[in-house]
This record gives structure tokens, sequence and C-alpha cells, in this order.
């Protein structure tokens, strides 16, 4: 191991976000510490979770899809609505043939985390696990390096990249944020269920190694979130995420809410038969990208959930994919400003405009609306019970005559929301999602 | 029930010092503790008896939910240090 401060970077967190840091840098020669908390890396993150192809990786591990340890390919993605006696869904299936953009991968985070950083290690990468980093060290008003824990205990290089993960806890230090607020995060829990790997293909009609995720919405008690069952290899993630402030405000306990979506009818069924195996708890960023503080200051550039990096406008869930590649983008700018010799902030502004000219910042730019608008109550609560009201007026069959949609829309829509609402929910959701 | 089942699913390496600290004083001017239904693990009790709030650090999920709904500045919120705390691992 090099000795101490014989560094030129030391990125904290391995995440994805901080492990394609840490490795793009090795690859260019820089000698860099990546600092992880867990035990090995892995072991304190969790997720949904799918996460969606992301040509990244491949840039800095050509062969990067064939050898990591994913679990299924996803191929069928399933929309559902829960009505108080109903359900409604929609699917989408690409052909199991299908280029590998239309797919996203399902993986186990202690496995895939401590898989990539391995390959970092293998480029030249010093991992160092169970190293909490406790604070920063500043000197003459520019980051210089951290504190692990006891006075003294310091590890020194001239710029960091802190990779910290959702609470963001070093960009605070930092004075880049005052930290992210309760309607900024939502909490995610998850419960995993083992069944065989032939049951899962049997019950989500799947073949070879495809996957397949559901989405569920209106089953949270009123509280702004969803439910999700995604498939691994043997394994079925089952859970929730809520938005704090909902949660708060609504006065409900997760684990209780997990019990009863766990027992409802559009999951019961994907379970029976099934073990429950673990439990874990994680928030995430779902305030978009008025959330996105200042991303660099003199000596620290921040990545991933630590910057607020990670979104969904309802359909697409965009996390891991946004993490590795703003950390490839931070450690260019700081292997560029390193030769440079100048890890100024002005420097290091250079790091935010180069975000905004890659899909991360353009992505959350596109949605910026959209993530507004998930942060209506109704699109939870009275929506949810609208179409479930809707479908089962369309499919009674009472011996009574027939009606046409629209009626039953505004019958279905009575009591519950206001016209005048509806078609202003449909121009700011049309201007969010369509134009 | 799954509830109670969940909690014992939980691998953790327990550290002796706890990494959150509670500061019963501030929780007096509290009016909705949120922190005994929001918090993921149950970490957080009402005691009647005691009249107080009642945190337990062992089983903690190191979400941070408490930290961000806590209004109160009651929470002295850590990570535990480097190693331990919960592990996520299929046995
Ligand atoms: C319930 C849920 C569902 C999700 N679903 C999806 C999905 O379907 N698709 C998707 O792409 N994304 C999803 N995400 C988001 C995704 O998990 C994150 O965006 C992604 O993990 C961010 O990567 P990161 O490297 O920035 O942070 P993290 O993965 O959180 O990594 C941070 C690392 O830093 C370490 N660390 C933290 N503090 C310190 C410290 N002081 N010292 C040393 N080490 C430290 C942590 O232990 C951790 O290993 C989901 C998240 C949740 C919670
Ligand atoms: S929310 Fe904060 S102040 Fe209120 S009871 Fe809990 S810890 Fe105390
Ligand atoms: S960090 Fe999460 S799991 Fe730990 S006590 Fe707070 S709310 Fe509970």
């Amino acid at each position: 191991m090099n000795d101490r401060g014989d560094f030129d970077a030391i990125v904290v967190g391995a995440g994805p976000a901080g492990t394609t840091a840490a490795l793009t840098l090795a690859q260019k020669g820089r000698r860099v510490a990546l600092l992880e908390r867990g035990e090995s890396p892995g072991s304190k993150n969790m997720f949904g979770g799918m996460m969606a192809y992301c040509p990244t990786p491949e840039r800095l591990l050509p062969d990067f899809w064939e050898q990591a340890p994913w679990e299924r390919a996803v191929t069928k993605r399933v929309l559902t609505v829960v009505g108080e006696a109903s359900s409604t869904s929609v699917t989408f299936h690409a052909d199991a043939s299908a280029e590998r953009a239309l797919t996203g991968f399902t993986l186990y985070r202690p496995l895939f985390d401590r898989w990539y950083a391995q390959q970092a290690e293998k480029q030249g990468v010093t991992l160092l696990c169970g190293c909490r980093v406790a604070g920063l060290l500043v000197r003459d008003g520019a980051v210089r390096g951290v504190n692990l824990g006891s006075p003294g205990d310091d590890l020194e290089a001239p710029i960091i990249i802190a990779c910290d993960g959702t609470l963001s806890l070093l960009a605070q230090e930092a004075g880049l944020h005052a930290g992210f607020k309760p309607s900024q995060l939502a909490l995610g829990i998850r419960a995993l269920y083992r069944l065989s790997e032939a049951e899962i293909d049997d019950r989500f009609g799947l073949t070879g190694r495809e996957g397949a995720t559901h989405e569920v919405l209106g089953c949270t008690d009123g509280i702004r979130g969803g439910g999700y069952v995604y498939t691994q290899t043997e394994t079925l993630s089952v859970g929730l995420v809520m938005h704090l402030d909902s949660l708060k405000q609504r006065g409900l306990a997760p684990y209780d809410l997990l019990d009863r979506f766990v027992a409802s009818p559009a999951v019961a069924p994907l379970l029976r038969g099934s073990r429950l195996v673990e439990y874990s708890a994680h928030l995430l960023p779902e305030g978009g990208i008025g959330m996105v503080p200042r991303l660099s200051t003199a000596g620290l550039l921040l990545a991933g959930d630590a910057a607020g990096l990670c979104y969904t406008n309802g359909l697409n869930q965009e996390g891991m994919n946004l993490a590795m590649t703003s950390g490839m983008i931070a450690a260019e700018v700081t292997d560029e400003a390193l030769t440079a010799a100048d890890l100024s902030a002005a420097r290091l502004g250079a790091y935010q405009e180069r975000l905004k000219q890659s899909f991360v910042l353009r992505d959350m730019t596109t949605f910026r609306r959209a993530v507004d608008f998930m942060h209506h109550d109704r699109l939870f609560e009275a929506y949810p019970r609208v179409v479930g009201t809707l479908m089962e007026k369309i499919y009674r069959s009472d011996g009574q005559p027939k009606q046409k949609i629209g009626k039953l829309g505004r019958e279905a829509l009575r009591d519950v929301l206001p016209l005048r609402r509806v078609i202003g929910d449909l121009i700011e959701g049309g201007r969010a999602f369509l134009w | 029930m799954v509830v109670d089942e969940l909690f014992d699913l939980v691998s953790y390496r327990i550290h002796p010092e706890p990494h959150i600290r509670l500061d019963h004083e501030r929780c007096q001017a509290c009016t909705h503790r949120a922190c005994t239904f929001v918090c993921p693990a149950r970490c957080y009790t009402w005691s009647e008896e005691r009249g107080r709030v009642e945190f337990a650090y062992e089983t903690c999920l190191e979400c941070g939910t408490c930290l961000l709904l806590c209004d109160q500045g009651a929470l002295d919120w850590h990570y535990p240090h480097g190693g331990y705390g919960v592990r996520f691992r299929l046995t």
C-alpha cells in the first residue's frame, strides 16, 4: 500500500459513482485511494432495482456487461394502478432478441458493487474498506484531505471526490448545500423473497435470463410514492418508495404499508410459496434538478446521489447510470486539473459545464416538470381511484344499459376531482411528458 | 404479518458505542414524534411509563430518515464506525 499522503486523489464511497471515479483516475495513471465505510463495497447499499443499460462502464471495461454479476436482463415492464376493487396494468415487453439499450439489469448491490470495486483494484485503485470518513481537512480555503475518525487520523490528497451517497454529509461540510429537504428525498424499503428460478420464469412469463419489473401506483395509502416488484435470478425484490415529507404528514409506519402491499391482490400471488430472506432501507434523491447543488469547490467534487443526481419521472428510474457517468466525468475533470496543477474552485467549475453537456444534466433538465408533477398528492390517491372506478364501470355487466366511456369517466371523477382540476393536470402533465 | 419477521432477517456487527444520540430535553418541544413511526427499523418507541421517546441504535438500518424528519435538532447523527453497523448480505 502507498504511504499516507502519497495519493493524487481520494474518492469517498465505493458505490457506482465512487468506483467509477476511482477506476477512471487509475486508468489515467493516477494514484487513487477509494474509501468505503462498509466491511466490503455494497454491504451498506440497496436499491429497487434495475440499472438501465448504460454505456459508461463499457468505456472503462469493454466487456463490462458480459462480466458483471447482474441477475436478469429486464425486457418486461409492467405498470399497475390499484383501485378500490381492481387493478389495471400496462405491459411493455421487448423481444428477447432486442438490443441492449431497451433493457435494464437487475442486480444485488452487495455482490455487484463488490465485484465492480475489485475490477477497480485490478487497475491499480487502493481500496480501503471499513474506513469511514468523519470529516474534511480544509486548509487555506481548499479541501486537502479527509479525517478518519480520531484526531490526527488523516489522509491527505490534493483533491477529493465525494461519492458518499444521498445524505451528502461531506458536501454539507464543504458548504455546497445546507442539507437536502424531506420533500426532495424518498425512503425506500424492501423485502427480498427467495423463489426458484423456474418458478419466477413461470410466474412472470420469462425465459432465459429475461427479467420483469412491476411498478405499482395507488398502494401507499395516499403517501406520494409507489410499490415495486423486481425479479432477480432466484429472488424477488418487493418494496415501497415514499416521499419523506408525505410519509411524515400521513403518520404511517413504512413496514405497516409494506405488510399491506405484500398481502394485496396485485402482489400476493406473485409471492406465493416464497421465503422472506432480507429487509433493508435506504433514502434516494427525488427532487430533480432543483435539488442539485453547486458541484464543486476548491479541492472537492461531488458525484452520484451525493450531488442529487438521481430522479424518476414515473416511468424511468435513473440513479446508478447517472452515478457512474457523473463519477467518470468528475474523474476526467480531476485528471485535467491535476495535470494543470490547478485545483481551484474556478478550474473545477468545468465539471458542472461538462455534466450539462452529458445526458446526466440534460435528462434532468428535460424532466424538470415531470419531477414537480410527481409531487402532487392526487396522483397517488385520487387518480388511481378514478382509474379503478372507470375500469370497473367499463367492465361491469349487470343487465343495465351500458354507457360511453366519456360519461363513465365523468361519473368516476364525481366527488373525487373537479373537472377543471383534471384539465389543468392534463395540461401540466402534457408539458411534463409530451411536449 | 411479515413485519415481525422482517426485523429478524437483518445482519449487524454492533459497535459498543451508539452512533446516534438522542437529546431527550429537545424532544420535550416536539409535537409530532415522527421518529416513532417513520423509522423503518422501529428504533424509536414512545414509553408511556417514562413519558419520553426511547431509542435503541442496535437495529438501525442507517437510512437517515430520522435525521431528515426530526426538526428539533434532537439527534446527534453519525454513521457507525467503519466496518460496523448493518450489513446486507444473503446468508
Ligand atoms: C429503494 C431504491 C430504489 C432504487 N431504484 C433504482 C433503480 O431501479 N435504478 C437505478 O438506477 N437507481 C435506483 N436507485 C438509486 C440508486 O441506488 C442510486 O442512485 C445509486 O446507488 C447512487 O450511487 P452512488 O455511488 O452515488 O451512492 P451509493 O450507492 O449510495 O454509494 C455511496 C457509498 O459511499 C459509502 N459511504 C457513505 N458515507 C461514507 C463515509 N463517510 N466514508 C466512507 N464511505 C462512505 C457508502 O457505504 C456507499 O457504499 C434506487 C434507490 C433506492 C433507495
Ligand atoms: S422527532 Fe426528534 S424531537 Fe421529535 S421525538 Fe423524535 S427525536 Fe425527539
Ligand atoms: S437512520 Fe433510519 S433506521 Fe436508523 S434510527 Fe434513523 S430512521 Fe431508524
